[in-house]
């Protein structure tokens, strides 16, 4: 589509200078007459385009015509004296085959068709893309003749008889429309480029769509382009990188343990932060998203202002992402595509132990350092080195690169009253984990869905349904624990997992089990998801521009889980008769079964209209409910059978049984919503826009469970001003837009209003009997809506004749009332439940940039992206919260929410006298610590280090992050990547992969510790080696100081694909429409300055552990990261 | 137009109000939990209740580590204990939080039961009163144990209101154990001195003279101390078990020298701390705390001799023979024997070349690192991972005869009788036989007696979770708590007499005689004030 041109009148000009708000008044109020005036003109040599700017300067015509149909040729000269305009036109159009018609004052331009009376002609056309495909099911029209249509067929032709010098407009959805005047050829090639330009791309907004120019909020919109041929398992893998504040952190890549954080600009309250998703149109869950087949999506929005995501007040204070998914089209022949990944990843675990024989050494060293007896004597060091060549790393016994396949097949086509949309998906993701001779370890997932679209006159009827089943085998054991015990044995040839004759083996590090014992014979977890998402819709036409739309759907998880714990004998030796220890003594089984669902019903009354081409009017009124229900239930018996799992005669129900029981685990919960928008643009320059919401939700008590939650937005297309002409023929469009709204939050539990008891199986006994106990928890009656007030100011740019889009936002977000298990003294002996406490403020920006370029056959297509977001906690009870476990961070008023909290180290101790006139951590004994231990600063001077000397020393939540998608086509060759990263972060990393030899825990020296301190290297990155326990150990790593604390800035390249399409001269011969052929690979290069652990891993989920917990910390628990390489195959038919 | 409109508003009011009155109801209230208007309506329910106060009132972890805090063992991990007896317990240390607010808690509990008891309809009047009293005493009890580690604390008798619990002051010390005492002698005459079975493990008016008892005996109130004691005794209804190692084992619970316990049930209701105490060769998974040589020095020989006294028979190479036999009992050393489930007994060898897996490594914090290993409450009967059902006991009968003994002698009334009332009769009972061992020594001074009793009362009591608090009131702390504790003679020839020397501790007697008032609650109620040298 082209751009339709729009030239302005003086006079109108001087009415656009008020404040855009005033518009909104001015509905109905402008005047349309038009005044005609006489035309004096006398030009020479002049183009059409410059004779029409001369009539509009002297009238109130501004004429409307599509770019190509004027010719640039300066063959016109013009005088006349007093003439009406339509003489003017009648004496220049004839001659460029042009004709006019005068509607108010407009005059709009368009070709003038010449109906021959000559003999028709039959011609043959192809239709054709800009590398020469064909493109099936363009529509090919006469223009004035629109009854004579045809569709092109599966090889891009077409037959149509037609007059000599007829006109043709070619048509093609995301492509630029082409019209050909028919000549004397009897064969036609219509080559139509793809549409890129961002300006008309069509986003999706909150029920609804809007041109991307007419766009006034903060929205991302994600095409289906950047999703497909991405060899993820998951679509939020998929998103990673591709929108600018959007952060996707894959916490870990454990199929069967998938977890990412997904946050939009950053942390904005203190408690839930996911944003809400929906899935055409149905208000689902955020596990959703890793549900769908990638394949079936068209697109996603991520709104991310309060001006569009007002509409969806209740829960859009965190963002909303807006999934639609593939439709057919009309008139279109059944098309068939399958797409096939299949590759391998690879475990790339960053850490890697020292030899045997030099970790013995090391550890000899730490002990003399610390004046305890050496552990190994020179000959036992000897011995691990002359025997030390065959053995193998734990860690490196139980990972294996594992398959991962990705099959998507689709059936796609309508017919002039309805579409189809019928696909099938496949995934298969095996874990890393080695198996034995269990089923291995990971996660199949089967996608089918059906999209139809039928139109009955004014009638159109959508039927969505989605069916998705995960099926996830797992270990039955924890991959913090497999990882952490893999990794923490030295490689001395003598420890081994599994002796020749089977038998598992304990030492004297692993004393219960070991991971290869767990993975191979101690049980799996086994999940199922049964998840139906499907809806139906009903739209009506009532009457020019009002629709009324009813939708009902339904989102249901189905969830099972059946564990087994297995019996697993260990020995001490491969030649033990007896086990010395057994993991799961006796066997379990339980089985836990849920089903959630939301049932959402909604009716909308949408408005939409433009008015003499000028004003665009667009209302939204509507009403909708959410009703969501849970139902569990679980029984757990220990001692079981060892082979069915079923009970046996010694079968006991496990432990507390409480909280299992169906009744126990229901929850309900409903959302009452009406909302609304209404938005007037004036000729595409002026927008404005205000929206509302109001929700009722049964998670408060009555008198608090409304809350409304209304928005303002608007835009200033500022080139269209006609004093910005020359520049916006010289530079391009530019716009600015604001919004600022109210959003809400009412993520708590349920009845967080309400005191409630809950009773306790086996709280107590009584001889030997046990009895039931009840605790309580405080409810808060007055509980109500999280608000979160947002502003926005964002200005859109295109460069180059629209080939360079450029769009930057800045925001601030001010959220109160904070719903936050609230920190009460413990002297109130319980908690309470929830309360609106809490204030803090997020700002931050966001820059896209998207370029388009040609060069020769090159065609190269990049977009990037880069964003910061940094919070501040304003209100807090209590003003602050040190929270300390594996790490400690703190809650503070003024400072970014969850911010890392220790000491600060000054180098290392250089000297005894150096340790003599320092202070020393309170408790130590300055005699026991020596040179080369971690020396902290006394911040408060008052000769100690203490807790008053603890500072900030820094934050997990990623900022400045990036992405750079970068495309490039030549000939049938193309080229795809994906760059993502942060630009700073921190990361407290505790345990084995800081301390050497671990608190007695881990055994093992890493390859990374290996520059520590000694008299002869001072200038070292760790202090020298202490045994665990000695008082150098606790002074060096006993506190949370910046020893721990890490750069995990990185750059990554996540995604590469080369592909080539192999010529369709060759493959039509097969029948095969496309066939593209390609290799990808995924995390294939990281840059970081944290070069032992992915920079990408994080202990905080994406509220930054919220108020309440996030006390782990990271380790060397997590799955390792994966390297995929693998093919692709695309098939179309 | 204005009629199209009409008809269709008319249709779509009505669409609006079906689906605004369809589905959930905005009014939700839970299925599986009850509510404040509808929980207070059965005897049953109050008495769940009140359960769960005493699944408050003490529970095992506190129960092992507060012997940790004491001399009698070692930490060979890390814990908030091994800090605190370090000597780097702070106001943020979490044992001091934890402590604070699991007390409170369960004062919440008990407030909660009492101020709504009365709103149960018909319940048995007797039974009332008794519940009441049950509630009254694990209250007192929470707030003596509040005033024991912190001295002034936050006193009330009714629920706290969250803005109260944000400025309230503490109350001395005397006043508090003014309240508990008062609060126990309250609850002494609405409780029964036994229960029919289905009921023994509940709180008895023995148990609430008992620990009467013990607050007059943590505040040296020896006058008081005795008087207490004596209700006690001449009830007559407790007395010494005849097999000290049966006394804690799970064919003997509910005997006869029980005054207080924490109830557990096999499978059901467990505790599994030996998981992490127990030898390797027994299937552990680490060893968090291990006796240390110091206590182990402490048995006397079977001659009633310590070992260090000339002739007493001690060989340092073969330590472990003609000892007190409640070192067997107590403690697991080289050589000892460890009861399997499946009734087997394993010998443990922990000597240094023994080359079997339980041996003493250096610097190996999965193995004992004191060279022993805990005995007392080893439960074979365990389910699973350890999972112990046996009852826990918080005082026993010996404790008030020891109780009694010292407060004697503290008066300078021990004499024959009250001797073999006493430890005479402990002696005995554990299995001492020579005059040597049993006999009142008239030669003896008030000092002398002291030592005794004061030793006799460390080995009866080892493990049992009451050392830091004898400690703490002797005032001998400061010494025992300061500088090396150590292990078995396996260590560096020429430092300590090749005992092992373990990690050093540090005991501030400015400061560490009382807990700190934890950080996060001073910065919440400012009111609060904090303990001198934190």
């Amino acid at each position: 589509m082209n751009i339709l041109k729009i030239t302005n009148s003086k006079q109108e000009h001087r009415r656009c200078v008020f404040p855009i708000f005033i518009f909104l008044l001015f509905i109905g109020s402008i005047n349309l007459s038009a005044q005609n005036r006489k035309l004096t003109l006398s030009l020479e040599k002049v183009s059409l385009r410059q004779l029409f700017n001369a009539i509009e300067k002297q009238s109130d015509y501004k004429f409307l015509y599509r770019d190509f149909i004027l010719d640039d040729k300066k063959d016109l000269s013009i005088r006349v004296e007093g003439k009406e305009v339509t003489s003017v036109l009648d004496q220049v159009l004839p001659g460029k085959e042009l004709q006019y018609k005068i509607q108010g004052n407009n005059i709009n331009i368009i070709r003038k068709y010449i109906v021959s009376t000559g003999t028709p002609i039959t011609i043959k056309g192809t239709v054709v893309d800009e590398s020469g495909e064909p493109l099936i099911g363009a529509s090919v029209m006469q223009r004035g003749a629109a009854s004579n249509s045809r569709i092109t067929d599966i090889n891009g032709n077409f037959l149509m008889t037609v007059q000599p010098g007829a006109a043709l407009s070619i048509k093609y959805i995301g492509y630029i429309s082409e019209d050909v005047v028919v000549k004397d050829d009897r064969t036609l090639k219509i080559r139509l480029s793809e549409d890129v330009k961002k300006l008309d791309e069509v986003v999706v907004i909150g029920y609804g769509t809007a041109q991307r120019k007419s766009v006034v909020g903060a929205v991302d919109q994600i095409n289906s382009k950047k999703i497909e041929d991405r060899p993820v398992s998951n679509l939020s893998q998929a998103l990673q990188g591709v929108a600018a504040n959007l952060t996707i952190q894959q916490k870990s890549m454990n199929p069967n343990d998938n977890q990412l954080n997904i946050n939009i600009r950053g942390v904005g309250t203190m408690g839930n932060n996911d944003p809400l998703v929906v899935i055409d149109g149905l208000v689902t869950s955020l596990s959703s998203l890793s549900q769908l087949n990638p394949s079936d999506v068209e697109n996603i929005s991520i709104l991310k202002d309060a001006g569009s995501a007002a509409i969806y007040g209740s829960r859009s204070a965190n963002g909303v992402i807006l999934v639609t998914t593939k439709k057919g089209k009309l008139d279109t022949k059944p098309v068939i595509r399958l797409n096939t990944l299949v590759g391998m990843q690879s475990p790339n675990v960053l850490y890697k132990p020292v030899a045997g024989f030099e970790n013995a050494i090391l550890k000899d060293e730490a002990a003399f350092n610390t004046g305890n007896p050496l552990p190994y004597s020179p000959a036992q060091i000897q011995d691990l080195k002359a025997n030390g060549a065959g053995s193998e790393w734990f860690l490196d016994q139980i990972l294996q690169s594992a398959l991962q396949q990705n099959y998507s097949l689709s059936l796609s086509g309508g017919s002039s009253n309805s579409t189809y949309m019928v696909s099938a998906g496949y995934v298969n993701q095996r874990s890393n984990f080695v198996s034995g001779s269990n089923p291995s370890y990971g996660m199949d997932r089967y996608n089918f869905r059906t999209n139809m679209v039928n139109q009955y006159g004014k009638f159109k009827l959508t039927t969505i349904l989605s069916y998705n089943r995960t099926e996830s085998n797992a270990p039955n054991a924890s991959t913090g624990n497999l990882m952490a015990d893999g990794g923490r044995i030295p490689n001395y040839y003598y420890y081994q997992q599994k002796a020749p004759n089977g038998h598992y083996l304990i030492n004297d590090v692993l004393s219960q089990f070991t991971p290869l014992g767990s993975l191979e014979a101690a049980g799996f977890n086994k999940y199922d998801t049964d998840y139906i998402n499907g809806s139906t819709t009903g739209e009506l036409k009532v009457f020019n521009g009002l629709t009324a739309k009813a939708m009902a759907g339904i989102d249901l998880y189905a969830d099972h889980r059946y564990s087994r714990g297995l019996e697993v004998p260990y020995y001490s030796s491969a030649t033990a008769t007896a086990p010395s220890i057994t993991q799961n003594v006796g066997g379990s089984t339980s089985d836990w079964n849920e089903k959630r669902y939301t049932i959402n019903t909604q009716f909308l009354l949408d408005y939409d209209r433009t008015f003499n081409k000028t004003h665009h009017v667009g209302g939204l009124l509507g009403v909708s409910n959410e009703a969501y229900s849970r139902y569990s239930n679980e029984i757990w018996m220990n001692y079981v059978d060892p082979n069915l799992g079923i009970p046996t005669s010694q079968t006991a129900l496990a432990g507390n049984m409480g909280g299992k029981t169906t009744p126990m685990n229901t929850t309900k919960s409903d959302i009452a919503s009406a909302f609304g928008r209404l938005s007037y643009s004036y000729k595409d320059k002026y927008y404005g826009e205000v929206s509302f919401r109001y929700d009722g939700s049964s998670k408060f008590a009555k008198d608090n469970r409304w809350g409304f939650f209304p928005s303002v937005s608007g835009g200033w297309r500022i080139s269209e001003e006609p004093f910005m002409n020359s520049y916006k023929s010289k530079v391009g469009d530019l716009k600015f837009r604001g919004s600022y709204g109210v959003l809400g939050n009412q993520n708590v539990g349920d009845y967080n209003f309400l005191t409630v008891y809950t009773t306790y199986n086996n709280s107590y006994g009584f001889n030997g009997v046990s009895a039931s106990g009840t605790g309580f928890q405080l409810g808060n009656p007055v509980l109500t809506w999280e608000q979160s007030a947002n502003f926005n100011l964002g200005l859109d740019a295109t460069f180059f004749n629209n080939n360079l889009y450029a769009s930057f936002d800045f925001f601030n977000k001010e959220t109160s009332g904070i719903l936050l298990n609230p920190i009460t003294p413990s002297v109130l002996g319980t908690t309470v439940g929830m309360q609106n406490s809490g204030k803090m403020q997020n700002r931050g920006w966001e820059l896209t940039i998207g370029y388009h370029a040609k060069t020769g056959d090159f065609k190269h297509n990049i977009s990037f992206n880069l964003a910061d977001s940094r919070n501040k906690v304003i209100t807090f009870t209590g003003n602050e919260v040190i929270r300390s476990g594996d790490k400690t961070d703190i809650i503070r008023v003024g400072s970014p929410f969850a911010s890392y909290y220790g000491y600060k180290t000054d180098g290392f101790f250089k000297s005894y006298a150096d340790i003599q006139n320092s202070a020393i951590p309170v408790g130590l004994d300055a005699s026991q610590l020596a040179p080369g231990d971690v020396k902290y600063k006394d911040i408060n001077h008052d000769g100690v280090i203490d807790s008053k000397d603890r500072q900030i020393l820094g934050n997990a939540f990623p900022r400045y992050t990036f992405g750079l998608t970068y495309d490039v086509t030549w000939k049938g060759f193309d080229l795809n990547m994906l760059i993502q990263g942060v630009g700073e972060r921190t990361m407290f990393l505790r345990g084995e992969l800081i301390e050497p030899f671990h608190a007695n825990y881990s055994y093992v020296i890493y390859q990374h510790q290996l520059d520590f301190w000694t008299p002869t290297n001072t200038d070292s990155k760790w202090p020298r080696l202490a045994l665990p326990g000695s008082t150098s150990d606790v002074n060096n790593y006993g506190y949370s100081s910046q020893t721990q604390i890490m750069n995990a800035a990185y750059i990554r390249l996540k995604n590469i694909a080369i592909g080539y399409t192999i010529p369709k001269s060759i493959t039509s011969r097969f029948g095969v429409q496309k066939l593209h052929l390609s290799v990808n690979a995924q995390n294939l290069l990281t840059f970081s300055p944290l070069s032992f652990y992915d920079p990408e891993s994080s202990e905080y989920g994406n509220d930054m552990g919220g108020s309440g917990g996030g006390v782990g910390a990271n380790s060397g628990r997590s799955y390792p990261t994966l390297k995929y390489v693998g093919f692709g195959l695309d098939l179309e038919f | 137009m204005k009629h199209i409109f009409n008809k269709y508003y008319t249709g779509i009011i009505s669409v609006m109000l079906i689906i605004l009155t369809s589905c959930n109801d905005l009014n939700q209230v839970p299925t599986g939990q009850f509510t404040d208007e509808t929980y207070w309506y059965s005897t049953d329910k109050a008495s769940y209740v009140l359960n769960m106060a005493y699944n408050q009132m003490m529970n095992d972890s506190y129960f092992f580590a507060n012997e940790a805090l004491s001399d009698n063992l070692f930490v060979c991990r890390t814990s908030d204990e091994k800090l605190i007896s370090s000597g780097i317990g702070s106001a943020t240390t979490g044992r001091f939080a934890n402590e604070w607010s699991d007390c409170f808690g369960g004062i919440r509990t008990c407030d909660t039961f009492l101020e709504n008891v009365d709103r149960v309809p018909g319940m048995d009047a007797t039974l009332k009163a008794r519940m009441i009293a049950e509630t009254r005493f694990i209250r007192a009890s929470l707030f003596f144990r509040l005033t024991t580690w912190y001295g002034d604390v936050p006193l009330f008798e009714k629920n706290l209101t969250v803005a109260e619990s944000k400025t309230i002051a503490r109350t001395s010390h005397a006043d508090v154990l003014k309240f508990v005492r008062a609060e126990l002698d309250a609850a002494a005459k609405d409780l029964p001195t036994s229960y029919p079975k289905a009921d023994i493990g509940r709180v008895t008016s023995g148990a609430a003279i008992s620990l009467k008892a013990r607050t007059y005996l943590y505040e040296n109130d020896w006058a008081n101390v005795v008087a207490t004691c004596k209700q006690v005794i001449d009830s007559k209804v407790y007395s010494l078990f005849s097999d000290y190692a049966g006394l804690f084992s799970a064919a003997n619970e509910n005997n006869s020298e029980v005054i207080l316990d924490v109830q557990y049930v096999p499978t059901l209701r467990t505790w599994s701390e030996y998981f992490d105490f127990a030898p390797p060769s027994a299937g552990r998974r680490v060893n968090q705390q291990a006796p240390t040589q110091e206590l182990v020095d402490s048995y006397l020989m079977l001659t009633g001799d310590s070992i260090h006294a000339t002739g007493s028979g001690f060989v340092e190479t073969n330590p472990y023979v003609n000892r007190d036999p409640r070192l067997a009992a107590t403690v697991l050393f080289d050589g000892g024997k460890w009861k399997m489930p499946d009734g087997t007994d394993l010998t443990i060898k922990i000597k240094p070349g023994s080359g079997t897996i339980d041996e003493y490594k250096s610097g190996s914090g999965n193995n004992s690192l004191t060279g022993y290993y805990m005995k007392k409450y080893a439960d074979p009967t365990y389910t699973g991972s350890f999972n112990s059902g046996l009852n826990l006991i918080l005082i026993r009968y010996a404790d008030i005869l020891l109780m009694y003994a010292e407060a004697q002698n503290e008066l300078g009334k021990m004499d024959q009788a009250t001797w073999d009332a006493t430890i005479k009769l402990i002696r005995s009972r554990a299995g001492f036989t020579t005059s040597n061992a049993l006999d009142y020594n008239s030669s003896w001074t008030q000092a002398d007696l002291r030592k005794i009793i004061r030793n006799e009362r460390r080995i009866e009591l080892a493990l049992e979770g009451t050392r830091i608090f004898d400690i703490r009131r002797w005032k001998t702390a400061e010494t025992v708590l300061n500088g090396y504790p150590h292990g078995a003679q396996y260590g560096t020839a020429g430092v300590d007499n090749g005992y092992i020397r373990l990690d050093k501790r540090s005991f501030n007697p400015n400061r560490d005689y009382l807990f700190a008032v934890p950080q996060a609650q001073k910065d919440l109620d400012p009111n609060l004030g904090q303990n001198p040298g934190y």
